[in-house]
C-alpha cells in the first residue's frame, strides 16, 4: 500500500502551486484567477468522486455501479458533442449509443474474459476501467466526428460530385470518413509505440504507487491500451455512421442544423 | 425529358425564381442566360436535388423529384460543374471514379474506349498518369466531361464548361454533347455555345422566358 497523505503533507502539495502563480504574476499573464479556479473546482470535484467511489466501492452493487458509469457516459458524449462543434440535440443519442457501445464492449470483455474478479461486477474494477477507457477515447472521438463532418463541410461540392457519380451516401461519405479515422487513430497508434519509454502511464504507476508488483502493473497496462485503443476504432466508425441518418436529409444533402453557430 | 412546374426558389433568403414553368423536351439543346446570381446554375442544381426547391415539382423522365426517385434520378443525369471536383489524386482514378461505386461497378469500359475518348476530346494519353492537382482547368473540364460521357446518360447538365477551354477543345466538347441522343440544359456565357443551342432561356423578374433566336 502507498503511503497516505497527511493534511500537511496535501498543503505542501498546494504549496508547490505558489511557482507558476508566481510566474503568472510576474509575467502578468492574467491566468492567476483562472488557475485558482481550476484549482478550486479540481479539489471539490475529486473529494466528491473519492466519497462517491469509497460507497460505490463498499455498497459494490451492479445497479450502483452501472448507473454511475450511465452518468460518466453521458457527461463524455455531451462533451464530445460540444467540442466537436455539433448540436446535442440531434445527435446526442446516436453517439451516446455508439460511446456506450464501444465502451462496455472493450471493458465487458477485459473484466469478464482476462480478469475474471469475484463476483464479476466488482465495483473496484468496473467503475475505474469504463472511466480510463472512455476518457481516453473522449479526444479521439472529438477529433474523428470534428474532422468528418468539416471535410464534407469544406468539401461539400466534391461529395456532390459522388453522389452525381452514382456513389450511394455510404459510398460518398468514405473519403471523409478515411481521413477521420486515421486523425483519430495515429495519436492513439504514436502513444502506443513510445509507452514506457517517454511517458510512464498513469494506471501502471497508480498500480506500483498502491504497492503492486512492476510485472502485473504491466499487464494491466497492456490489457487497458488495447481496450482503449479498440475502443476508440469502435466508436471513431460507428459515432459517424449511427450520425448519418440525421446529419444528411432524404436527399442526401448535408444537413447544416447539426453544426453549431461558429463562434 | 425535364418539366419544371410552378417552381420557387430561394437563395439566401432572396428569390431567385417565382411559380415558374419550362418543359425540356428529348434531344432539346438549352442553355440558360442572363445576369450572374439570377439563380441559372442554382436552376441546375435542383434538377440533382442538391438544393431544396420552395415550391413546385421538377419531373425527369416522368419522374417527380422525391426522397424516392432521387437516386434513381441522379443515375438518369450527367452534371458537370463550372470548377469540376474530380475526386481522386490521379488523372485516372479521377475519370474511372463513378466505376468505383457499385452503380457503375459491372460497366467499366475498356481502354480503347477510353483512349479513343480522350483522343476525341483533344486530350493526350500522358494525361492519365498526372496527378488531378497538376491539370489546368481546361483540362479538368475536358476530363469531367469525358467522365460523365463514359457513363452512357442521356440527360447532362453543364454548367459554364467551356470557360477554361481554347476554341478547338472547345468545337470538341460542343461535337459531344450536341449528339442528337443527348438532352442538354446547360449554363452559358460563351456567344459560340450560346449560337449553337437551339432554345434559349432567359431569366427576367423571376420567371424562366424563352426568347428568340
Amino acid at each position: 500500500m502507498s503511503v497516505d497523505l497527511s493534511i500537511a503533507s496535501m498543503l505542501a502539495m498546494y504549496g508547490l502551486m505558489v511557482v507558476p502563480l508566481a510566474i503568472f504574476f510576474y509575467l502578468q499573464l492574467g491566468l492567476i484567477r483562472d488557475t485558482l479556479e481550476a484549482m478550486l473546482r479540481m479539489t471539490v470535484q475529486l473529494i466528491l468522486v473519492g466519497l462517491y467511489l469509497k460507497y460505490i466501492f463498499q455498497w459494490n452493487n451492479p445497479l450502483v455501479s452501472l448507473a454511475w458509469v450511465a452518468v460518466m457516459m453521458i457527461v463524455a458524449n455531451t462533451s464530445t458533442l460540444k467540442k466537436a462543434g455539433l448540436r446535442c440535440r440531434l445527435l446526442f443519442w446516436r453517439t451516446l449509443a455508439s460511446i456506450a457501445g464501444s465502451t462496455l464492449l472493450t471493458s465487458g470483455w477485459f473484466i469478464v474474459v482476462s480478469i475474471r474478479p469475484d463476483p464479476i461486477y466488482e465495483a473496484r474494477y468496473l467503475v475505474p476501467i469504463t472511466g480510463m477507457i472512455l476518457g481516453n477515447c473522449l479526444r479521439s472521438n472529438v477529433l474523428s466526428l470534428e474532422r468528418f463532418y468539416s471535410g464534407i463541410r469544406k468539401n461539400e461540392e466534391e461529395f456532390t460530385t459522388y453522389l452525381m457519380l452514382g456513389a450511394t451516401l455510404r459510398e460518398a461519405v468514405r473519403p471523409y470518413l478515411r481521413d477521420a479515422l486515421k486523425a483519430a487513430l495515429n495519436p492513439s497508434i504514436a502513444t502506443m509505440a513510445t509507452m514506457g519509454i517517454v511517458s510512464l502511464p498513469g494506471m501502471m504507476t497508480g498500480q506500483i504507487l498502491g504497492g503492486a508488483l512492476p510485472v502485473e502493473a504491466i499487464k494491466y497496462q497492456i490489457g487497458i491500451m488495447f481496450c482503449i485503443f479498440t475502443s476508440t476504432a469502435v466508436a471513431a466508425l460507428t459515432n459517424i455512421l449511427l450520425s448519418l441518418p440525421a446529419a444528411f436529409d432524404d436527399h442526401q444533402r448535408l444537413n447544416h442544423a447539426i453544426f453549431h453557430p461558429s463562434p | 425529358m425535364i418539366t419544371f412546374e410552378g417552381i420557387t426558389l430561394l437563395a439566401h433568403q432572396k428569390t431567385l425564381l417565382k411559380n415558374t414553368n419550362l418543359q425540356i423536351e428529348p434531344g432539346d439543346k438549352v442553355v440558360l442566360h442572363g445576369p450572374s446570381g439570377c439563380g441559372k446554375s442554382s436552376l441546375l442544381k435542383c434538377v440533382i436535388g442538391a438544393i431544396p426547391l420552395a415550391d413546385g415539382t421538377i419531373q425527369v423522365d416522368g419522374l417527380t423529384l422525391s426522397a424516392e426517385t432521387i437516386t434513381e434520378i441522379r443515375g438518369r443525369i450527367a452534371y458537370i460543374g463550372q470548377e469540376p471536383k474530380l475526386g481522386a489524386q490521379r488523372v485516372e482514378d479521377a475519370l474511372l471514379l463513378p466505376f468505383s461505386f457499385k452503380a457503375h461497378r459491372h460497366n467499366q469500359p475498356s481502354k480503347g474506349r477510353v483512349q479513343e475518348l480522350l483522343q476525341r476530346l483533344r486530350l493526350s494519353r500522358d494525361i492519365l498518369e498526372k496527378p488531378s492537382a497538376q491539370i489546368s482547368g481546361g483540362e479538368k473540364q475536358r476530363i469531367a466531361v469525358a467522365r460523365a460521357l463514359l457513363l452512357d446518360k442521356s440527360i447532362f447538365l453543364a454548367d459554364e464548361i467551356t470557360s477554361a477551354l481554347d476554341p478547338d477543345s472547345r468545337s470538341a466538347v460542343i461535337e459531344e454533347l450536341f449528339r442528337p441522343d443527348i438532352t442538354l440544359l446547360s449554363v452559358s456565357h460563351d456567344p459560340i455555345w450560346i449560337e449553337k443551342a437551339d432554345r434559349k432561356i432567359e431569366i427576367q423578374n423571376q420567371k424562366l422566358l424563352e426568347t428568340q433566336p
